[in-house]
């Protein structure tokens, strides 16, 4: 029997009014890769943040090497071989990508009359960057400059060069496109054949059990069930997850291809740097559009161009009555709505609560001559988007910040879905949620289908994109490379072929 | 059972939270008292000072909240009380017109609000910068003038017969009282507040759920140049003088009461319109409390250190509550 690197003992959690952990016990082994899986708010990322030093426990017990570990921060608990790659973003906008990686060490880069030797730390990035695959960034690169899988990629890098004993991965790969995810296996693989381990969080089944060792349930802030390798079976961790079996379909059980007749919006001729080149696409009321490619392929400012939040150098969005979409505010007065990928900065005001995230964008629906706000009237509007989004939350005027990201997201569409936007754009709507919330979106997306409202999502993931799509279309380098029609025939390296 | 345990806990916490700063203006008021008596001073002079002091506090801060609310600064506020009520004494003394005066002076706070707020959004600035060039500008003209036409130790000044009618506690009361129920109505009861608040929570979602930055700003600074209007007018019905001093603290003060009254430093939805109206006599409260307490001769010096230190310890502890209720992302 191998001795733990790591052992947690009877660790308990909470935040505010939430039992984030409960008495939770967790051993991490040498040359394992260990997945954790629960649904959104099951404890996964707080157990992994407070062996990382993010947070402290309320109370119990941590060792590391048989010795009592308290990290302070989670610089100490990364020099002290335990690190972690976030969750959200997990870099600071403002500086260069060297100066991120060395954030608090510039120290060890000495220049002349106490200032830094920018080009020593920037050289020092470069090549920590490139010990794990990443060819295209250099260390002198102002951050603000890359998007949000390469700064993702940084982080992997800073934590990465420290050597750490145990890394945590926390529900990163979503955030990752294929080829970024292969640069996170390859080095998890790695840190398990020199000894180390890794703590996995993910909320894909197929991803955990292809590239874990082992396996850890956890359920409302308790641990369920440990799964060895051999033991690793889709349903049982399921079941494991959620407590009970998951009933009704995941994706559309149709395979036909249907929407209405009239144009909801269209976009006409649009480029937009480098990013866009002269794409036009009509979306159609009671339709899902899927749009995929890699992460680059011009999908997400896209996206943003159809709500108005980015100019297009040229050409036009156009709704079906005619209207120009000029700006957040136009495409707000002509309904639509808009998920970001990033949510924590895009799509929710952390600070706020539940109530203020929902309600604000539905003001209208409620607000008494479209001015007057009766808080009677918005708790009815809050109440009913939560109740029906099924939010878990202790009550409406609960901090966004207290919940688990899949509530967050159901926060979001909460919203939206509240205002009656007849034209959603979802940027990555699953993303960093758990199957039971993956399956009521895909579910409320085929309701709000069949209402008329247009649906553009914007996605990384092919199942997602097959499974819920009307019409597939598919970007490279700022164009679109093809259109598939929903069929039952189609096939994800059909579809593959246009990507790459 | 748990749970929900924790959660009538955690509410408990929160409304005994929200209180706090009524039980501080509560508790400051009585040591006032004990002070004052302890002393053998008058306690009646003194409640009288610290409530015409207080009063201009207070209208200037509550219009002030609107632009704290949005997670700005504007350290002009005094600069511009100074200014709106020096060009208000100089409109009275060319024209012997009250009305016009008081024309003058909400012209002029609210056109020095509006220009921080228009000249930030042209250049793309923050508008904590503008509004540091504007309190050098205004109080730089406002000096120039009251020199030139008064000399700057007795200033320039208005007969006092004119405001004397309006120098009592029910006019003053009223005053800040309609104010603050205007404020109060849009904040909490209006589009307008609650888009502000959203804003000042988080700028980009803000934008991006269909808020205008820019109006809202605007919004925000014309609020805050009424406050400013309503302090300059109280402060000329209080003293009927302008000194090159007049005022001059009052864009530092309002950041301390509104921080004493209960709001973030960062403004956003947890901003508060009764911040600045408990904020503000609190802080007014403290300063005399200390004025009795320490040494003339240091008083004012150690006053300041300690207002710093409350005002640090308080930032602290609402920055502490708040960071612990946040789950790792």
């Amino acid at each position: 029997m191998k001795t733990p690197i790591l052992e947690m003992k009877h660790i308990r959690k909470t935040f505010a009014s939430t039992v984030a952990l409960g008495d939770v016990d967790l051993n991490v082994y040498p040359g394992e890769i260990r997945g954790l899986i629960g649904e959104n708010g099951s404890g996964k990322s707080t157990i992994s943040s407070i062996a990382a030093g993010m947070q402290k426990a309320d109370s119990g017990e941590m060792l590391y090497h048989g010795k009592t570990w308290t990290p302070g921060s989670m610089i100490e608990a990364l020099s002290g071989g335990i690190g972690m790659i976030v969750q959200e973003s997990g870099t600071i906008q403002g500086v260069s990508v060297a100066e991120n990686m060395f954030l608090g060490e510039t120290k060890q880069f000495p220049g002349p009359f106490g200032s830094i030797d920018r080009k020593a730390m920037n050289t020092k990035a470069d090549e920590a960057l490139r010990a794990i695959g990443i060819q295209n960034v250099s260390g002198a690169t102002p951050m603000a400059a890359l998007d949000f899988q390469t700064r993702k990629l940084v982080e992997i890098a800073k934590v990465v060069m420290k050597d750490p004993e145990i890394l945590v991965v926390d529900e990163t790969t979503t955030a990752l496109s294929q080829e970024g995810r292969q640069i996170l296996y390859d080095l998890m693989k790695r840190l398990r054949d020199e000894g180390k381990a890794v703590l996995f969080i993910s909320h894909d089944l197929e991803e955990i059990m292809e590239v874990c060792d082992t396996l850890t349930v956890l359920r409302d802030g308790a641990i369920i069930r440990h799964f060895t390798k051999d033991e690793f079976d889709a349903d049982q961790i399921r079941t494991s997850m959620i407590g009970r079996e998951l009933q009704g379909d995941y994706y559309r059980s149709d395979f036909t291809p249907s929407h209405w007749n009239e144009v909801a919006v269209e976009l006409r001729n649009v480029s937009f740097g480098e990013a866009l080149e002269d794409v036009s696409i009509t979306f159609r009321k009671g339709e899902i559009v899927g749009i995929g490619g890699l992460s680059h392929c011009g999908m997400h400012p896209l996206g943003k161009i159809l709500f108005g939040a980015i100019r297009p150098d040229s050409g036009e969005v156009v709704t079906g009555s005619g209207v120009r979409i000029t700006s957040e505010t136009v495409a707000m007065r002509e309904n639509f709505g808009y998920v970001s990928k990033d949510r924590d900065v895009e799509s929710l005001s952390l600070t706020a609560s539940i109530r203020d995230n929902i309600a604000i964008a539905g003001m209208e629906r409620y607000a008494v001559n479209n001015f007057l706000m009766l808080s009677s009237r918005e708790k009815v509007y809050v109440d009913k988007q939560i109740a029906d989004l099924s939010i878990k939350c202790a009550d409406r005027d609960q901090s966004v910040s207290q919940l688990s990201g899949g509530n967050k997201q159901k926060v979001v569409f909460g919203k939206w879905i509240g205002r009656g936007s007849e034209v959603l754009i979802l940027d990555c709507p699953t993303r960093g949620v758990d199957i039971g919330v993956k399956r009521a979106m895909y579910q409320l997306m085929a309701e709000l289908k069949k209402e008329g409202k247009s649906i553009i999502m914007i996605s990384e993931e092919m199942p997602e994109l097959m499974g819920m799509s009307d019409r597939l279309i598919i970007m490279k380098d700022g164009r679109i490379t093809k259109e598939f029609e929903r069929s039952a025939d189609l096939s994800d390296t059909e579809i593959i072929k246009y990507m790459i | 059972m748990e749970q929900e345990a924790i959660l009538r806990k955690y509410k408990l916490r929160q409304r005994l939270i929200d209180l706090l700063p009524l039980a501080a203006l509560a508790a400051l008021f009585a040591i006032l008292c004990i002070t004052v008596q302890s002393k053998g001073y008058r306690l009646d002079m003194y409640l009288k000072i610290i409530f015409n002091e207080g009063v201009v506090l207070a209208v200037v801060a509550t219009g002030a909240v609107f632009i704290y609310t949005l997670g700005s600064f504007d350290i002009s506020l005094g600069a511009s009380t100074l200014f709106s009520a020096t060009l208000g004494v100089m409109t009275y003394n060319a024209t012997g017109s009250l009305p016009l005066m008081i024309l003058v002076i909400f012209g002029v706070a609210v056109g020095c609000s509006l220009l921080s707020s228009v000249l930030a959004s042209v250049f793309h600035i923050p508008v904590f910068v503008t509004t540091v060039a504007m309190m050098s500008v205004l109080s730089a003209i406002a000096a120039q003038i009251i020199t030139t036409n008064g000399g700057a130790v007795g200033g320039i000044s208005i007969p006092s017969a004119l405001v004397k009618p309006l120098d009592n506690m029910g006019f003053k009361i009223a005053v800040l009282a309609i104010f603050w129920l205007i404020c109060f109505f849009v904040f909490d009861f209006t589009k307008i507040g609650r888009k502000q608040k959203f804003l000042g929570g988080n700028p980009v979602c803000a934008q991006l759920t269909g808020i205008q930055v820019n109006k809202y700003a605007i919004i925000a600074f014309v609020m805050a140049g009424i406050g400013v209007g309503l302090g300059a007018f109280l402060t000329l019905v209080y003293t009927p003088s302008v000194t090159a001093t007049t005022a001059g603290s009052i864009g530092m003060n309002i950041i301390v009461a509104i921080v004493f009254g209960g709001m973030p430093i960062s403004g956003g939805p947890r901003s508060r319109i009764y911040s600045a109206l408990v904020g503000g006599f609190s802080y007014i409260l403290l300063n005399n409390i200390l004025k009795l307490v320490i040494d003339s001769n240091i008083g004012y010096g150690v006053s300041q250190i300690v207002s710093a230190v409350f005002f640090l310890a308080v930032v602290y502890v609402t920055g502490l509550n708040y960071r612990s209720q946040m789950l790792p992302r």
